[in-house]
């Protein structure tokens, strides 16, 4: 370490007020600890050597020698297990209901990346993010009936009455999995069917029932169970996690979406050229926002600032109900942002070498 | 050329048209022209103001203090994307998505600010009282209270107290400093009551108060954080698409890469025999019905 020479003076570092004293800080990079077993990647999922890439304890490769397929991987890696010939085939069925949706968000989505000149896995990753908690909101719907049905079992009351809770809570939320979205499409229903068909229906199918005749007596339209509802029911039924369901079923129309890529620039880029930056016009009649004004000279900032600080609760009370009132600001919104690792925890591997 | 707009919305931030583009009823061309910052016009945006010149200095500190923090999960995010080597656009993308509810969770502590404060408000307490109903609250359900403690930087963030002393000397503190200020207090206090180490603020119990006090809701004051990283996320990124090894795997190189072979641990069940079509109802059937998998299932 070279002599760095006298730090004192570096802005308010030196400042009574800071709690050590900054310039004794020492320089340089922190060795390796060699008391601990070094980096490895954790799993429990999958590892491979030179020679074989093994998932759950399966050879993948023998898997696809022995005439298994991508479906019966998705349950070994998710779930560790071979499903049984109906369960895989009842698998496949919701894939192919969940591969397109028509100009849905994802394919905007991918559609639009696509218009900026990039890969396709580009505007492929890009429709994978349309998957929140209202389109496509698997994880939502999922741990929701979930922790309905978890409550029926420990509290002893019935589905029907756990049922009419959940409606009660949740009628109008973009993912409870009953709308008025699929009463003329009979698609969710034969899914439902199905399933039942092949017998893999089970208590969650059984569950999402009660959710759609509760829904029915509490809501004053028609409604039904839609495509989420049906297929986060059958998936759950099937042993996936609420979030396996999410990422298996983003990934599936992730497919649709990179077909959707390919068409768009094919025609449309084809015909009318990549979108340019500044291109697309804002136009007036749509902004509601201040009247032109002008910029006033930096001499005249004083005049012209307005300070943000307040220094009472009740100040605060007050400003924060007038930010409240400027759209974009962002007061207006308030949510939870959680962890969702704590819903799983964290599994300690490595051991100490000392 | 079409210049049709993509989507029709309604919208109160800005317009554009073949004369100008207008933010907040400002042409942007005149504020550039007129000498304001990048930082004012973050001010413009998102609280639809001119800040003082104190407040935009303030913002100006925190955004060059926050957009560097070599390896965390931003960085090693963006990293990771990019040994795949995609477009740099989707390692500058992934890095800013690992700002969540643990890493710079800039807008969970606005939004815990703003609850108490709203409590203060209406039960008539005093900051100091509402801060120790805070630690109190957290602590006795054993909820870590936001903008307190780093993994890394266990004896005290180097950016977070320095943040605090700035924003005292800009005179751009209030309600949120002085209620920040006496969570700590109250933090410490409890903590040391309780034999327990000292656990310092970090950037964001510093930052993001500064940002709340010159005017920035929880949202924004996180967007300008989050997305601030990403400029030394793509730094990160840049340099190891020209400098590091695609893959990240290779055995040429003199350290030890980051998925080496060597560096899978595996902990799931143990190698095991794929059964033959033929026997595959009953073995699924038995498999299903031991329920041994159930342990891994995910």
């Amino acid at each position: 370490m070279g002599d760095l020479g006298d730090k004192k003076g570096i802005g308010n570092l030196d400042s009574p007020k800071m709690p050590y004293d900054y310039s004794k800080r020492e320089y340089g990079t922190v060795p390796l600890d060699t008391k601990r077993a070094p980096f490895q990647w954790v799993s429990e999922v999958a590892y491979k050597n030179v020679h074989r890439i093994v998932a759950r304890g399966y050879d993948t490769t023998e898997l696809m020698e022995e005439g298994y397929g991508i479906t019966d991987v998705l349950f070994v890696d998710f779930q560790s297990r071979i499903p049984l010939v109906e369960e895989e085939q009842m698998l496949n069925y919701v894939m192919i209901l969940s591969f397109e949706d028509g100009l849905s968000m994802p394919v905007l989505m991918s559609r639009m990346v696509a218009q900026s000149k990039t890969f396709l896995t580009q505007a492929c990753g890009a429709s994978i993010l349309a998957f929140g908690h209202a389109f496509g909101a698997y994880s939502a719907f999922g741990n929701r009936l979930e922790e309905f049905l978890n409550h029926a079992e420990q509290e002893g009351k019935s589905t029907a009455e756990m049922a009419k809770l959940l409606v009660q809570d949740n009628l109008n939320d973009e993912s409870l999995g009953v709308s008025s979205l699929m009463l003329k499409d009979p698609a969710a229903k034969r899914m439902i069917a199905h399933a039942e068909k092949l017998g893999v229906a089970g208590k969650n199918i059984a569950f999402m029932k009660e959710v759609v005749a509760a829904a029915q007596q509490a809501s004053s339209e028609p409604v039904d169970i839609d495509m989420l509802g049906a297929t986060g029911a059958v998936m759950m039924d099937l042993g996936f996690s609420p979030e396996a369901t999410w990422a298996i079923l983003a990934v599936t129309r992730s497919f649709a979406a990179g077909a959707h890529y390919i068409e768009e620039v094919e025609r449309d880029i084809a015909e009318n050229g990549y979108t340019r930056l500044g291109q697309a016009l804002t136009p007036k009649d749509i902004y509601d926002g201040p009247d032109d004004r002008p910029v006033p000279s930096l001499e005249e900032r004083d005049k012209n600032a307005q300070p943000a600080q307040i220094h009472t609760p009740d100040q605060w009370n007050q400003a924060f109900q007038e930010r409240q009132k400027i759209f974009g600001t962002g007061y207006r919104i308030h949510e939870e942002i959680e962890d969702p690792s704590k819903k799983t925890g964290v599994k300690s591997v490595g051991k100490k070498l000392d | 050329m079409n210049r049709d707009p993509l989507f029709r919305r309604k919208t109160s931030i800005s317009y554009k048209t073949e004369e100008k583009t207008v933010l907040r009823g400002y042409n942007l061309s005149d504020l550039a022209e007129k000498g304001y910052s990048f930082c004012d016009a973050m001010f413009v945006l998102f609280q639809n103001r001119i800040p003082t010149a104190a407040e935009e200095k303030m913002l100006k500190y925190e955004m060059g203090v926050f957009l560097e923090h070599s390896m965390s999960p931003s960085a090693a995010g963006a990293i990771g994307v990019i040994t795949g080597r995609p477009n740099l656009p989707c390692a500058i993308a992934a890095s800013i998505m690992t700002f969540g509810g643990v890493h710079g969770p800039g807008a969970a502590h606005g939004y815990m600010l703003n609850k108490y404060l709203d409590r203060a408000h209406k039960e008539g307490k005093s900051l100091d009282e509402m801060a120790k109903i805070l630690v109190d609250e957290y602590l006795d359900n054993k909820t870590p209270v936001m903008g307190m403690g780093q993994p890394q930087h266990i004896d005290s963030d180097p950016r977070a107290e320095p943040i605090h002393v700035k924003q005292e000397e800009l005179g751009v503190q209030g309600v949120y400093l002085e209620f920040q200020r006496a969570v700590e207090k109250h933090f410490h206090a409890r903590r040391k009551a309780e034999g327990r180490s000292y656990v310092g603020v970090n950037v964001v119990g510093s930052g993001n108060t500064a940002l709340c006090d010159i005017g920035f809701a929880p949202n924004a004051a996180w967007c300008i954080g989050s997305v601030c990283r990403g400029f030394s996320c793509a730094a990160h990124a840049i340099y190891n698409m020209k400098r590091g090894r695609a893959w990240g795997a290779s055995r040429n190189e003199p350290m030890v890469q980051m998925i080496d072979l060597s560096m899978i641990k595996y902990i799931g069940p143990e190698d095991r025999r794929v059964p033959k079509q033929s026997e595959r109802q009953e073995y699924a059937k038995n498999q299903k019905e031991q329920g041994e998998y159930k342990q891994w299932v995910i």
